[in-house]
């Protein structure tokens, strides 16, 4: 393989047609999408409106059912598409949302079909436009292959990796696969996306035809997880909110929680997240204890009236992890799309709709470019932006606003010399962090709370998390008020489960079958 | 032009000097004492010339220059509280003083 070479003829091609045809003036395009996960699936469909053709390497097999499967170990874990995400996707691929719910995926708006325990209370059901879409990943990423996938404009090749790019640091002229463990062969490329995900090795690819280093920040978060599916009992089994108990807010102690989700065939999904020192363990008695143990016995309960399916799957590798492709100098004909880009800590449900949002933003550009050098030039920093909300939400997690400082000095009466006047405002980045006085706790404290009852605050704090909005949709004018006016009460457990009539009534008898 | 705390701004005495919170930036202030000193003064009396005549009065005494110096700080401080949204110009008959405070 030869840098530059348009076209060396070394493709197996199977039923891909593979070069210039000498009746065309123009030779065929063509894009290779590397990894077939939700971001190069989605890629992949987007490329096929301005590719001749376009090919879609996964070096895994796809199973024939809404199943986990071993390239993608995270899909045994609970996977929820946000707001942001489901509207992304169904601009992409028309219908989709309506198709996963067709098949048994749950719509649970936020926080009105919803039961959350955050760190600062439980939410009152307040209707915003912010929601989530509940299913097994597995479902979801059969119902959009199908659509996305199904007119045959894609080319799947399966069980085949992606071992590297070919090219130079100026420009990627195709990607070096193995079929089923086949030797290496080169497929020519227009255009090269990498989409294999957390454990993309892009950067080591592009240093092996000469590019330039690829920056990358990891903010690591310490966090594990550990899913279990159940059977649900078949009256509360789609009744159920989403149930989300957030750890509390005790310093020095690790971060425990959970979340249980309605997904399809009556089943739910049961996660629980702990940091370091108080990871959730894997075993039947341990993980039944872990959820017991929380901040409320919500879920521990309704895992006890539940029949497991199988065993529970461990998840660590959570680390946020930023790569900075678009800050490099990339060779042309090359993009890097979803996790192996921008992958973060999976607490906030976000990858798949990054992906989703990604793959748009990746269709305006095709849009207005096509594949050619004026497409290169700003793509990866396009897609980038399309993260960036997800990227400074994650690692900015505690959410804290460094404090500015206003000082004024003036000349003392007893002392001879006279200080400058100073009105200077710390702030930034690079302003030294100091703990919050009393005041900015109230103020926070009070903030936090009033979101739990507040629906302009809350349709904001989730219309962020759901990446439908950004902060400065917030009603600066709802921030006063809830200032100045008498704070909501908090709600206790019970009432915030009686404001869900199916969960309640489940309790009560519950309870009236224990006192006999 | 007279000058009023902004409506957006919530502040409260602390043990440290004055508190503020900018419910539109949703940034934190903290004033050491001087500012504080200040701050109070624009509350109370929401114009300039109050504000730098006691000022110069309690820090200068009859020392002319400096006075001056101490006109010339309090301007800056105040200007950079006008930058930032935490104090607003008004034309003089608008009512000057507006406080928020947490209840
Ligand atoms: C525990 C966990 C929970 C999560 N929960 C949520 C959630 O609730 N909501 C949400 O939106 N997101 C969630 N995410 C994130 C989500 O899984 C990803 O963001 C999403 O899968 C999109 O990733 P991707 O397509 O970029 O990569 P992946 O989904 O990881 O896909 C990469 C694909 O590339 C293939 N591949 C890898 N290497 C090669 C190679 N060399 N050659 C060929 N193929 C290759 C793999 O087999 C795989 O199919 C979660 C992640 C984790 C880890």
């Amino acid at each position: 393989m030869s840098a530059g070479t348009p076209f060396t003829g070394t493709v197996s091609t199977g039923t891909l047609s593979t070069g210039t045809s000498s009746a065309r003036p123009h030779p065929m395009s063509r894009a290779v999408v590397l990894g077939g996960g939700l971001a190069g699936v989605l890629a992949a469909a987007v490329l096929a409106g301005h590719a001749d053709e376009v090919v879609l390497v996964e070096g895994d097999r796809y199973p024939s059912g809404p199943r986990p499967r071993r390239g993608l170990p995270q899909s045994h874990h609970s996977h929820v598409l946000v707001a942001g995400g489901a509207r992304a996707l169904d601009a992409l691929l028309p219908g989709t949302v309506d198709a996963l719910l067709a098949n048994g995926a749950h719509l649970r708006g936020l926080p009105g079909d919803a039961l959350i325990f955050s760190a600062d209370g439980w939410f009152r059901r307040l209707r915003t436009d912010a929601h989530l879409i509940s299913c097994t990943r597995g479902l979801l990423d059969q119902v959009v292959r199908r659509r996305a996938l199904g007119g045959g404009d894609v080319e799947v090749w399966e069980d085949t990796r992606a071992l590297g790019l070919t090219g130079d640091e100026a420009r990627i002229t195709g990607v070096s696969v193995s079929r089923r463990g086949a030797p290496p062969e080169t497929v020519r490329a227009d255009l090269v996306v990498d989409a294999t995900g957390r454990r993309s090795h892009a950067p080591r690819w592009l240093a092996g035809v000469g590019a330039g280093d690829i920056e990358e920040v990891s903010v690591a978060t310490g966090l594990a997880y550990a899913t279990r599916l159940y059977q649900a009992p078949g009256d509360l089994a789609a009744a159920i909110p989403a149930i989300m108990l957030h750890p509390g807010t005790a310093k020095g102690q690790p971060a425990r929680g959970a979340t249980l989700f309605p997904v399809e065939d009556g089943r739910w999904i049961v996660t629980l997240t702990g940091t370091r020192g108080g990871e959730p363990p894997t075993d039947e008695q341990g993980f039944t204890a872990f959820a017991r143990s929380l901040r409320h016995p919500i879920v521990a309960d309704l895992m006890a009236e539940a029949t497991p399916l199988g065993a529970v799957w461990p998840y660590r590798d959570t680390v946020n992890r930023r790569r900075f492709f678009e800050r490099a100098r990339l060779p042309a004909g090359f993009a890097v799309v979803g996790d192996a880009a921008v992958a973060v800590n999976p607490i906030h449900s976000h990858g798949m709709s990054v992906a989703a949002l990604g793959a748009l933003r990746l269709r305006d550009e095709l849009a207005r470019h096509g594949i050619g050098p004026s497409l290169f030039a700003g793509l990866q920093a396009a897609l980038a932006a399309e993260a960036e909300r997800s990227w400074r939400m994650a690692i900015e997690q505690d959410g804290q606003r460094v404090t500015a400082r206003a000082t004024a000095r003036i000349g003392e009466r007893a002392g001879e010399q006279v200080t400058e006047g100073v009105a200077e405002r710390a702030g930034g980045d690079d302003a030294p962090r100091r703990e919050p006085n009393a005041f900015e706790r109230e103020i926070r404290t009070r903030l936090a709370q009033a979101k739990l009852s507040s629906p302009r605050l809350a349709a904001a704090f989730f219309g962020v998390q759901t990446l439908i909005c950004d902060d400065t949709a917030t009603d600066r004018s709802e921030i006063a008020r809830v200032l100045t006016g008498r704070p909501e009460p908090l709600l206790t457990g019970e009432e915030a489960i009686g404001q869900h009539p199916a969960l309640a009534a489940w309790l009560r008898l519950r309870f009236a079958a224990a006192t006999g | 032009m007279s000058l009023r705390i902004s409506e957006a701004v919530i502040w409260q005495e602390t043990g440290e000097g004055i508190s503020l919170y900018h419910t539109e930036t949703g940034d934190f202030h903290s004033l050491n004492d001087t500012g504080s000193r200040i701050w109070r003064l624009v509350a109370s009396d929401g114009e300039r010339e109050p504000v730098m005549f006691k000022l110069s009065r309690d820090f200068a005494g009859s020392n002319s220059a400096m006075s001056r110096r101490i006109v010339t700080d309090v301007e800056e401080f105040i200007g950079a509280m006008i930058e930032q949204g935490l104090i607003e110009e008004v034309p003089a008959e608008e009512p000057a003083v507006k406080e928020e405070s947490l209840s």
